[in-house]
């Protein structure tokens, strides 16, 4: 199976032309106002090429799919359904409520996956903030998407719990095979979970930059004392003011 | 001087350490309403006995008390004050179902239409601040002296906030929770029901609280100006007749009404809108004004 992206000269961007590996990790950084996020949603399809098109697994995207996740900064659950019933929305949309109902068990499983072993019937306001997140995590993957489009899932949270839920992102993303595009404003955090890291510049909104980070995976939070990767978030902090100058 | 100085400072750090419960808060709540309410209650006692204000136009808290009895006992026993007040209670639920239900369905249809958010809630918020009470005379024109005029009335002033409070109530979905919607290929029906009008739910109980006042606003001003047989006409005979203890009386028993709707209104709330708990539904539990 190959997946690839083109993507040519869109919206507010210039000459943007991004081609994935499935099952890599990329990660695309950038001032604010460049673009990131709208080069997220014209892939997730929820915008629409001014020109130029976006490719996924073979077909090019005409609008929203469901093998392509989301995750945004805040985790966008709905108060009054329950961590497990938040997790299942997405089925209960796509499929209905009995379809629901079947994945129930999937559901339990991913919640254990993150650590929410036993939080199935906690409502939202009963979690932290990084709790959040991990249930919008689960959200995303009940659907077994092979795409997952992160859009700065972890900047409302406090440094420590972030470093806690970039870990758990690794191992998630290492072991499921999924190609994985994240926006974020941090450099460590970048070249933590990636393989490539894209700099982006503003106005107009191009690739000024593309960084490979090989660092061996599974990456452990031994990883951070590492030279190599003091090298590469010193690489990308340069290449950052380049790009800003 | 200076050991003066050292005691406050030492009160100063004992308070910081342990701070010590203000009376406020060591009485229970209780204990300070019924406080406030045997206050004001003395001060209309001390008016009337000064003397400077006749006792026909205002009784005494006794002379009330005395006539609440009175007419509670009419309305045990099913006489007048039953009748009207019957007849006022019919008026103002049968005024309140209807700007509920109407309210409600104009309001989602302002809320979820893109025409109905820039050309018609405009009209909306411009009626809603309109001195509504001021079309009771054209509701007795066009629907007689009957209870279909109380009705309409109640309908009418407790109808706006209900359509004003679900249509904003629709609007104030989270753009993030409708881009995920989106994302998931919800359609129009099911970000409706699974996300916009359960974001709407505690906008929608506020405006229903406000329609249970305005509702019983609506009924007696109806009645005021349309005469019927309802608690407004006793409530006009009485003044009239300069029996002010008497129109005490029937007023607190139309509060008593206003009361039970409100709180019967906001036990629901707080079983439906479970997730909302705290500052953010005290705000909006406040008693409305008209």
């Amino acid at each position: 199976m190959s997946k690839t992206f083109a993507l040519r000269r869109v919206h507010a961007l210039a000459e943007v032309d991004l081609d994935l590996q499935p099952g890599s990790f990329y990660s695309i950084i950038g001032p604010s106002g460049c673009g990131k996020s709208t080069l997220l949603k014209l892939i997730a399809g929820l915008m629409r090429p001014s020109s130029g098109h976006v490719t996924v697994a073979g077909t090019t995207v005409t609008g929203p799919r469901r093998d392509i996740g989301m995750m945004f900064q805040q985790p966008v659950l709905l108060p009054w359904r329950t961590a497990l019933s938040n997790v299942l929305l997405p089925i209960e949309i796509r499929d209905g409520s009995s379809a629901a109902r079947k994945v129930r068990d999937t559901a339990l499983g991913l919640l254990e996956l993150v650590g929410l072993h036993g939080f199935d019937n906690v409502y939202p306001y009963e979690l932290s903030g990084g709790m959040a997140q991990r249930v919008a995590i689960c959200r995303m993957l009940i659907t077994e998407p092979t795409l997952l489009l992160l859009d700065e899932p972890f900047g409302a949270l406090d440094e420590l719990t972030r470093d806690v839920m970039n870990l758990e992102l690794a191992r998630i993303c290492e072991s499921r095979n999924v190609t994985t595009f994240m926006v974020t404003h941090s450099i460590p955090e970048a070249v933590f979970l990636s393989d490539v890291v894209f700099v982006m510049s503003a106005r107009p909104g191009r690739i000024a930059d593309t960084i490979r980070v090989d660092l061996p995976r599974p990456r452990t939070l031994e990883v951070l004392s590492n030279d190599r990767f003091t090298g590469f978030v010193k690489q990308l902090r340069l290449s950052l003011a380049v790009g800003a100058a | 001087m200076a050991r003066l100085r050292r005691e406050s400072g030492a009160l100063e750090a004992g308070a910081l350490v342990e701070p010590e419960e203000r009376l406020i808060e060591r009485v229970p709540r209780v204990v300070w309403l019924a406080a406030v309410g045997v206050l004001l209650l003395s001060l209309w006692q001390l008016l009337t006995m000064i003397g400077t204000v006749s006792p026909i136009l205002l009784p005494g808290p006794a002379e009330v008390a005395d006539e609440i009895v009175d007419s509670a006992t009419n309305i045990v026993s099913g006489g007048h004050v039953a009748e009207a007040l019957a007849t006022t209670v019919v008026e103002i639920l049968l005024g309140f179902i209807g700007a509920a239900v109407l309210g409600f369905g104009l309001g989602v249809l302002v809320g979820e239409t893109r025409i109905g958010q820039t050309a018609v809630m405009p009209y909306l918020v411009g009626f809603n601040a309109l001195p509504k009470v001021a079309f009771a005379p054209v509701f007795v024109a066009w629907f007689g002296f009957g209870v279909e005029s109380k009705i309409v009335m109640a309908m009418f002033i407790a109808f706006f906030p209900m359509a004003v409070d679900t249509a904003a109530g629709l609007a104030s979905v989270d753009r993030d929770a409708l881009l995920m919607f989106r994302q998931l290929q919800a359609g129009r029906r099911k970000t409706l029901l699974k996300l916009k009008l359960p974001t709407a739910l505690p906008y929608i109980f506020a405006g229903l609280k406000t329609a249970t006042v305005f509702s019983v606003v609506g009924a007696i001003v109806g009645e005021y100006l349309g005469g019927g047989g309802g608690m407004g006409e006793l409530v006009r005979l009485s003044a009239q007749s300069l029996r002010i203890d008497r129109v005490f009386a029937l007023i607190t028993y139309l509060a008593v009404v206003a009361m039970v709707m409100f709180a019967i209104v906001s036990w629901v709330e707080r079983r439906v809108v479970f997730w909302q708990q705290g500052e953010e539904l005290e705000g909006k539990a406040a008693w409305p004004t008209s």
